[in-house]
Protein backbone atom coordinates (compact mmCIF):
# COMPACT_ATOMS: atom_id res chain seq x y z
CA UNK A 1 0.00 0.00 0.00
CA UNK A 2 1.30 3.05 -0.66
CA UNK A 3 0.12 6.62 1.09
CA UNK A 4 -3.69 7.25 0.42
CA UNK A 5 -5.46 9.81 -1.15
CA UNK A 6 -5.59 12.92 1.47
CA UNK A 7 -7.86 15.32 -0.17
CA UNK A 8 -8.00 17.71 0.86
CA UNK A 9 -6.16 18.53 4.00
CA UNK A 10 -5.96 21.84 5.43
CA UNK A 11 -2.94 22.57 7.62
CA UNK A 12 -4.23 25.57 9.45
CA UNK A 13 -6.86 23.54 11.06
CA UNK A 14 -4.49 21.70 13.26
CA UNK A 15 -1.47 22.75 15.79
CA UNK A 16 2.19 22.00 15.51
CA UNK A 17 3.46 19.22 17.72
CA UNK A 18 6.98 18.55 18.77
CA UNK A 19 8.72 16.34 16.60
CA UNK A 20 10.57 13.76 18.57
CA UNK A 21 12.13 11.52 16.00
CA UNK A 22 14.69 9.87 17.37
CA UNK A 23 18.13 11.84 15.94
CA UNK A 24 16.82 14.85 15.38
CA UNK A 25 17.74 17.74 18.18
CA UNK A 26 14.99 19.07 19.84
CA UNK A 27 12.90 22.53 18.51
CA UNK A 28 11.36 21.11 15.67
CA UNK A 29 7.41 21.15 15.11
CA UNK A 30 5.95 19.80 12.79
CA UNK A 31 2.18 18.83 11.03
CA UNK A 32 2.08 15.65 9.34
CA UNK A 33 0.13 15.77 5.80
CA UNK A 34 0.81 12.31 4.12
CA UNK A 35 2.68 9.48 4.73
CA UNK A 36 3.40 6.14 3.31
CA UNK A 37 2.60 3.52 5.85
CA UNK A 38 5.31 1.06 3.91
CA UNK A 39 7.89 2.71 3.69
CA UNK A 40 7.24 5.85 5.86
CA UNK A 41 7.70 8.07 3.13
CA UNK A 42 5.75 11.81 4.28
CA UNK A 43 5.39 14.96 3.64
CA UNK A 44 4.76 17.80 6.75
CA UNK A 45 4.71 21.14 7.59
CA UNK A 46 7.80 21.74 9.80
CA UNK A 47 8.29 24.76 12.28
CA UNK A 48 11.75 25.81 13.58
CA UNK A 49 11.78 27.18 16.44
CA UNK A 50 13.70 30.25 17.41
CA UNK A 51 17.28 29.27 18.14
CA UNK A 52 17.07 25.87 16.51
CA UNK A 53 20.16 23.93 16.34
CA UNK A 54 21.48 21.09 13.94
CA UNK A 55 24.70 19.52 13.35
CA UNK A 56 26.32 18.50 10.10
CA UNK A 57 23.97 15.33 9.33
CA UNK A 58 22.48 13.24 6.39
CA UNK A 59 19.59 11.34 5.79
CA UNK A 60 18.93 7.75 4.39
CA UNK A 61 16.09 8.82 2.62
CA UNK A 62 16.15 11.77 -0.36
CA UNK A 63 14.62 14.52 0.95
CA UNK A 64 13.15 18.52 -0.50
CA UNK A 65 12.74 21.36 1.98
CA UNK A 66 11.00 24.36 1.13
CA UNK A 67 11.46 27.71 3.29
CA UNK A 68 7.83 29.16 3.91
CA UNK A 69 8.24 31.74 6.09
CA UNK A 70 11.52 32.91 7.95
CA UNK A 71 15.47 32.05 7.46
CA UNK A 72 17.61 29.26 7.93
CA UNK A 73 21.34 29.44 8.33
CA UNK A 74 23.27 26.57 6.31
CA UNK A 75 26.94 26.56 7.01
CA UNK A 76 27.42 30.69 6.76
CA UNK A 77 24.91 31.46 4.39
CA UNK A 78 21.22 32.70 5.79
CA UNK A 79 18.46 30.63 3.18
CA UNK A 80 14.78 32.96 3.52
CA UNK A 81 11.73 32.09 1.91
CA UNK A 82 11.44 30.69 -1.39
CA UNK A 83 14.78 28.13 -0.66
CA UNK A 84 14.86 24.77 -1.80
CA UNK A 85 17.21 22.45 -1.02
CA UNK A 86 17.24 18.85 -2.61
CA UNK A 87 19.46 17.04 -0.90
CA UNK A 88 19.92 13.04 -1.76
CA UNK A 89 19.95 10.36 0.29
CA UNK A 90 23.37 9.87 2.32
CA UNK A 91 24.47 13.59 1.65
CA UNK A 92 25.56 15.29 4.51
CA UNK A 93 24.38 18.86 4.55
CA UNK A 94 26.36 21.54 7.17
CA UNK A 95 25.12 23.05 10.40
CA UNK A 96 21.72 24.50 9.93
CA UNK A 97 20.69 27.08 12.52
CA UNK A 98 17.41 29.13 12.51
CA UNK A 99 18.45 32.19 15.08
CA UNK A 100 15.00 33.89 14.55
CA UNK A 101 12.64 30.84 13.61
CA UNK A 102 10.97 29.20 9.99
CA UNK A 103 8.85 27.20 8.49
CA UNK A 104 8.42 25.06 5.68
CA UNK A 105 7.83 21.88 3.88
CA UNK A 106 9.98 19.06 4.54
CA UNK A 107 9.33 15.89 1.66
CA UNK A 108 11.30 12.58 2.52
CA UNK A 109 10.25 11.14 -0.49
CA UNK A 110 11.37 7.35 -0.08
CA UNK A 111 11.98 6.62 3.62
CA UNK A 112 11.33 7.68 7.17
CA UNK A 113 12.30 10.78 7.98
CA UNK A 114 16.14 10.11 9.29
CA UNK A 115 18.90 12.19 11.14
CA UNK A 116 22.42 10.95 11.15
CA UNK A 117 25.35 13.13 12.49
CA UNK A 118 27.79 13.63 10.09
CA UNK A 119 30.43 15.63 8.49
CA UNK A 120 30.72 13.33 5.51
CA UNK A 121 28.40 11.60 2.93
CA UNK A 122 27.32 8.29 3.11
CA UNK A 123 29.73 6.43 0.70
CA UNK A 124 26.58 5.31 -1.53
CA UNK A 125 25.46 8.99 -1.96
CA UNK A 126 25.06 11.01 -4.78
CA UNK A 127 26.25 14.46 -3.95
CA UNK A 128 25.83 15.61 -7.42
CA UNK A 129 22.61 15.87 -7.38
CA UNK A 130 21.93 18.10 -4.33
CA UNK A 131 21.00 21.53 -5.38
CA UNK A 132 19.49 24.66 -3.62
CA UNK A 133 18.07 27.39 -5.28
CA UNK A 134 16.00 30.74 -4.25
CA UNK A 135 13.27 29.77 -5.86
CA UNK A 136 11.82 33.37 -5.46
CA UNK A 137 14.51 35.37 -6.29
CA UNK A 138 16.92 33.69 -8.62
CA UNK A 139 13.98 32.33 -10.94
CA UNK A 140 11.19 33.29 -13.42
CA UNK A 141 7.64 32.30 -14.07
CA UNK A 142 7.24 29.58 -17.39
CA UNK A 143 3.89 28.37 -18.96
CA UNK A 144 3.59 24.59 -18.76
CA UNK A 145 5.10 22.76 -21.68
CA UNK A 146 3.32 19.86 -21.46
CA UNK A 147 1.26 18.77 -24.24
CA UNK A 148 -1.45 19.15 -23.61
CA UNK A 149 -1.48 21.96 -21.15
CA UNK A 150 -3.23 22.95 -18.74
CA UNK A 151 -5.20 26.92 -19.66
CA UNK A 152 -3.53 30.02 -20.07
CA UNK A 153 -2.16 31.27 -16.17
CA UNK A 154 -1.00 28.55 -14.43
CA UNK A 155 2.89 29.31 -14.56
CA UNK A 156 5.50 27.49 -12.76
CA UNK A 157 8.82 26.97 -11.74
CA UNK A 158 10.63 23.98 -11.84
CA UNK A 159 12.59 23.30 -8.72
CA UNK A 160 13.78 19.73 -9.48
CA UNK A 161 13.58 17.21 -12.55
CA UNK A 162 14.48 13.78 -12.09
CA UNK A 163 15.90 12.45 -15.45
CA UNK A 164 15.33 8.32 -14.98
CA UNK A 165 11.65 8.95 -13.57
CA UNK A 166 10.40 12.07 -14.71
CA UNK A 167 9.10 12.93 -11.31
CA UNK A 168 9.46 16.58 -10.89
CA UNK A 169 8.97 19.28 -7.82
CA UNK A 170 7.96 22.75 -8.99
CA UNK A 171 6.60 25.93 -7.52
CA UNK A 172 2.95 27.19 -9.36
CA UNK A 173 0.80 29.95 -9.87
CA UNK A 174 -2.37 30.57 -10.89
CA UNK A 175 -3.28 34.18 -12.23
CA UNK A 176 -6.31 35.76 -10.40
CA UNK A 177 -9.70 34.53 -12.42
CA UNK A 178 -7.61 31.52 -13.63
CA UNK A 179 -10.29 28.82 -14.86
CA UNK A 180 -9.87 25.55 -16.62
CA UNK A 181 -13.18 23.91 -17.77
CA UNK A 182 -11.67 20.06 -17.83
CA UNK A 183 -11.39 16.94 -16.06
CA UNK A 184 -8.19 15.54 -15.39
CA UNK A 185 -5.80 13.17 -14.08
CA UNK A 186 -2.24 11.35 -14.35
CA UNK A 187 -0.43 8.37 -14.46
CA UNK A 188 1.64 9.95 -11.58
CA UNK A 189 0.73 10.67 -8.06
CA UNK A 190 1.26 14.11 -7.11
CA UNK A 191 1.01 16.33 -4.16
CA UNK A 192 0.63 20.24 -3.50
CA UNK A 193 0.84 22.74 -1.05
CA UNK A 194 -1.10 26.06 -1.20
CA UNK A 195 1.49 28.95 0.17
CA UNK A 196 -0.92 31.50 -0.38
CA UNK A 197 -4.42 31.73 -2.02
CA UNK A 198 -7.25 29.67 -2.49
CA UNK A 199 -8.07 27.56 -5.44
CA UNK A 200 -11.35 25.76 -6.47
CA UNK A 201 -11.94 21.97 -7.98
CA UNK A 202 -15.05 21.14 -8.78
CA UNK A 203 -14.61 17.46 -6.74
CA UNK A 204 -12.87 18.84 -3.71
CA UNK A 205 -14.40 22.88 -3.33
CA UNK A 206 -12.07 25.44 -2.05
CA UNK A 207 -8.23 24.30 -1.07
CA UNK A 208 -7.06 27.54 0.93
CA UNK A 209 -3.71 28.84 2.01
CA UNK A 210 -2.23 25.93 4.18
CA UNK A 211 -4.39 23.20 2.06
CA UNK A 212 -2.94 19.99 1.01
CA UNK A 213 -3.79 17.24 -0.78
CA UNK A 214 -1.78 13.83 -1.90
CA UNK A 215 -3.19 12.60 -5.42
CA UNK A 216 -2.30 8.73 -6.29
CA UNK A 217 -2.69 7.92 -10.03
CA UNK A 218 -6.18 7.71 -12.32
CA UNK A 219 -8.17 10.44 -10.08
CA UNK A 220 -10.28 12.79 -11.62
CA UNK A 221 -9.81 16.46 -10.60
CA UNK A 222 -10.67 19.57 -11.79
CA UNK A 223 -12.62 21.70 -13.57
CA UNK A 224 -10.77 24.45 -12.34
CA UNK A 225 -11.04 28.03 -10.75
CA UNK A 226 -9.01 30.36 -8.65
CA UNK A 227 -10.44 34.04 -7.74
CA UNK A 228 -7.45 35.45 -6.40
CA UNK A 229 -4.97 34.42 -7.35
CA UNK A 230 -2.44 31.10 -5.42
CA UNK A 231 1.11 30.56 -5.11
CA UNK A 232 1.75 26.70 -4.43
CA UNK A 233 4.26 24.36 -4.59
CA UNK A 234 3.64 20.76 -6.17
CA UNK A 235 5.62 17.18 -6.80
CA UNK A 236 4.99 14.49 -8.45
CA UNK A 237 6.49 10.62 -8.22
CA UNK A 238 6.76 10.27 -12.13
CA UNK A 239 6.14 11.66 -15.12
CA UNK A 240 2.93 13.96 -15.41
CA UNK A 241 0.62 13.43 -18.37
CA UNK A 242 -2.44 15.54 -18.40
CA UNK A 243 -5.06 12.93 -19.27
CA UNK A 244 -8.34 15.80 -19.91
CA UNK A 245 -11.48 14.53 -20.41
CA UNK A 246 -14.81 15.65 -19.53
CA UNK A 247 -16.86 12.71 -17.70
CA UNK A 248 -17.39 13.69 -14.38
CA UNK A 249 -18.16 9.94 -12.70
CA UNK A 250 -15.38 7.87 -14.25
CA UNK A 251 -13.60 5.57 -11.35
CA UNK A 252 -9.65 5.13 -11.12
CA UNK A 253 -10.39 1.58 -13.04
CA UNK A 254 -11.73 3.32 -16.25
CA UNK A 255 -9.34 6.31 -16.03
CA UNK A 256 -6.45 3.53 -15.78
CA UNK A 257 -8.25 1.60 -18.64
CA UNK A 258 -8.17 4.41 -20.85
CA UNK A 259 -5.00 5.38 -20.04
CA UNK A 260 -3.55 1.80 -20.97
CA UNK A 261 -6.06 2.12 -24.25
CA UNK A 262 -3.87 5.45 -25.18
CA UNK A 263 0.05 4.06 -24.46
CA UNK A 264 -1.53 0.99 -26.83
CA UNK A 265 -2.31 3.76 -29.69
CA UNK A 266 0.20 6.14 -29.07
CA UNK A 267 3.25 3.40 -29.06
CA UNK A 268 1.88 0.34 -30.10
CA UNK A 269 4.97 -1.51 -30.79
CA UNK A 270 6.28 -0.92 -27.84
CA UNK A 271 2.73 -1.94 -26.50
CA UNK A 272 3.03 -4.99 -28.12
CA UNK A 273 6.87 -5.62 -26.99
CA UNK A 274 5.59 -5.33 -23.27
CA UNK A 275 2.87 -7.61 -23.48
CA UNK A 276 4.71 -10.39 -25.39
CA UNK A 277 7.70 -10.68 -23.51
CA UNK A 278 7.22 -13.00 -20.74
CA UNK A 279 9.91 -11.94 -18.20
CA UNK A 280 9.37 -8.09 -18.61
CA UNK A 281 12.32 -6.63 -17.42
CA UNK A 282 13.40 -3.77 -19.52
CA UNK A 283 16.67 -2.34 -18.88
CA UNK A 284 17.63 1.38 -19.54
CA UNK A 285 21.05 1.66 -20.80
CA UNK A 286 21.70 4.79 -18.98
CA UNK A 287 21.37 3.59 -15.50
CA UNK A 288 22.04 1.17 -13.35
CA UNK A 289 20.65 -2.46 -14.23
CA UNK A 290 17.59 -2.79 -11.75
CA UNK A 291 18.30 -6.34 -10.22
CA UNK A 292 21.53 -4.60 -9.08
CA UNK A 293 19.86 -2.41 -6.56
CA UNK A 294 16.39 -3.80 -6.85
CA UNK A 295 14.99 -0.68 -7.48
CA UNK A 296 12.99 -1.05 -10.83
CA UNK A 297 9.83 -2.32 -10.91
CA UNK A 298 9.84 -5.85 -13.43
CA UNK A 299 8.10 -8.90 -12.85
CA UNK A 300 8.22 -12.68 -14.53
CA UNK A 301 5.28 -12.88 -16.57
CA UNK A 302 2.65 -12.71 -13.84
CA UNK A 303 2.47 -8.98 -13.73
CA UNK A 304 3.46 -8.66 -10.00
CA UNK A 305 5.74 -5.84 -9.92
CA UNK A 306 5.85 -5.38 -6.51
CA UNK A 307 8.35 -7.53 -5.78
CA UNK A 308 12.02 -7.78 -4.72
CA UNK A 309 14.77 -9.75 -5.13
CA UNK A 310 17.41 -10.99 -2.40
CA UNK A 311 20.69 -10.45 -2.96
CA UNK A 312 22.17 -13.51 -4.46
CA UNK A 313 25.04 -15.78 -2.80
CA UNK A 314 28.46 -16.17 -4.83
CA UNK A 315 29.51 -19.78 -4.56
CA UNK A 316 33.19 -20.44 -3.75
CA UNK A 317 35.39 -21.94 -6.34
CA UNK B 1 19.97 5.86 -4.66
CA UNK B 2 16.40 7.33 -2.90
CA UNK B 3 17.29 5.97 -0.11
CA UNK B 4 19.75 4.49 1.94
CA UNK B 5 19.13 0.82 3.31
CA UNK B 6 19.31 0.97 7.28
CA UNK B 7 17.24 -0.51 10.26
CA UNK B 8 14.58 1.19 12.23
CA UNK B 9 14.99 1.32 15.73
CA UNK B 10 12.07 0.43 17.97
CA UNK B 11 11.17 4.32 18.84
CA UNK B 12 11.08 4.95 15.03
CA UNK B 13 8.89 1.80 14.30
CA UNK B 14 6.63 3.36 17.25
CA UNK B 15 6.17 6.59 15.68
CA UNK B 16 5.03 5.73 12.30
CA UNK B 17 2.77 3.30 14.15
CA UNK B 18 1.20 6.31 15.66
CA UNK B 19 1.17 8.28 12.77
CA UNK B 20 -0.41 5.85 10.79
CA UNK B 21 -3.03 5.17 13.16
CA UNK B 22 -3.74 9.31 13.24
CA UNK B 23 -3.77 9.24 8.97
CA UNK B 24 -6.40 6.54 8.90
CA UNK B 25 -8.29 9.20 11.41
CA UNK B 26 -7.66 12.22 8.57
CA UNK B 27 -8.77 10.13 6.08
CA UNK B 28 -12.04 9.07 7.62
CA UNK B 29 -12.98 12.86 8.65
CA UNK B 30 -11.72 13.87 4.91
CA UNK B 31 -14.16 11.34 3.27
CA UNK B 32 -17.07 12.20 5.57
CA UNK B 33 -16.47 15.86 4.83
CA UNK B 34 -16.07 15.16 1.24
CA UNK B 35 -19.57 13.07 1.41
CA UNK B 36 -21.42 16.20 2.94
CA UNK B 37 -20.19 18.48 0.08
CA UNK B 38 -22.31 16.41 -2.45
CA UNK B 39 -25.37 18.41 -2.97
CA UNK B 40 -23.25 21.41 -4.10
CA UNK B 41 -20.74 19.06 -6.02
CA UNK B 42 -24.00 18.28 -7.73
CA UNK B 43 -24.70 21.43 -8.58
CA UNK B 44 -21.26 22.20 -9.88
CA UNK B 45 -21.19 19.22 -12.05
CA UNK B 46 -24.90 20.67 -13.70
CA UNK B 47 -23.31 23.88 -14.08
CA UNK B 48 -20.10 22.44 -15.71
CA UNK B 49 -22.14 20.30 -18.06
CA UNK B 50 -23.47 23.31 -19.19
CA UNK B 51 -20.33 25.52 -19.72
CA UNK B 52 -18.71 22.83 -21.99
CA UNK B 53 -21.26 22.93 -24.17
CA UNK B 54 -21.72 26.85 -24.70
CA UNK B 55 -17.96 28.26 -23.85
CA UNK B 56 -16.56 24.80 -24.31
CA UNK B 57 -13.86 22.27 -22.94
CA UNK B 58 -10.41 22.94 -22.58
CA UNK B 59 -8.28 20.61 -25.05
CA UNK B 60 -4.52 22.27 -24.94
CA UNK B 61 -3.87 25.10 -23.12
CA UNK B 62 -6.24 27.80 -24.79
CA UNK B 63 -8.18 25.60 -27.61
CA UNK B 64 -11.51 24.73 -26.26
CA UNK B 65 -14.12 22.61 -27.89
CA UNK B 66 -17.97 22.64 -27.16
CA UNK B 67 -19.37 19.57 -26.55
CA UNK B 68 -22.34 18.80 -28.38
CA UNK B 69 -25.62 16.90 -26.53
CA UNK B 70 -25.08 13.86 -27.43
CA UNK B 71 -21.27 13.51 -25.55
CA UNK B 72 -22.71 14.62 -22.24
CA UNK B 73 -22.21 11.30 -19.82
CA UNK B 74 -25.33 10.59 -18.35
CA UNK B 75 -24.39 9.53 -14.01
CA UNK B 76 -23.81 6.06 -13.67
CA UNK B 77 -25.97 4.24 -10.52
CA UNK B 78 -23.14 3.65 -8.80
CA UNK B 79 -21.61 5.73 -5.95
CA UNK B 80 -20.40 8.99 -7.15
CA UNK B 81 -16.80 8.68 -4.45
CA UNK B 82 -14.08 11.51 -5.31
CA UNK B 83 -12.19 10.51 -2.25
CA UNK B 84 -10.46 6.92 -3.38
Amino acid sequence: MARPHIEPFVDRDVSFRKFTMPGFPKGMQYKMLSLDPDNGACTMTVMFEPGYRQPPGMSYSEYELFIMTGSITVGDKVHGPGSYFMVPAGVSIGALSSPRGATGLLFYNYGEPSFVESDSDHPRAERHKFAVVNSYDDMQWTSTNFFPATAPGCLVKVLHFDERTQAFTFLYCMTPNFWQDNISYHDCAEEAYHIWGTSWMMQFGDLPTGGYFYRPPYINHGAFGCKLGTLAIGRTDSRLYNHFHFNPWTNVEENRERAASRVQHWMPDLYKWINTHGHNHPVDFEFTHGHAHGDTPHHHGDGMVEHSHKKKRRRRK
Amino acid sequence: MKSIPHKRSREVEAWLKREITEQKARYRKIVAEQDALEPKRTKWVAEFLQRIQSRGTHVHFNIMRKVRPEEIPVQPKRKFRVVV
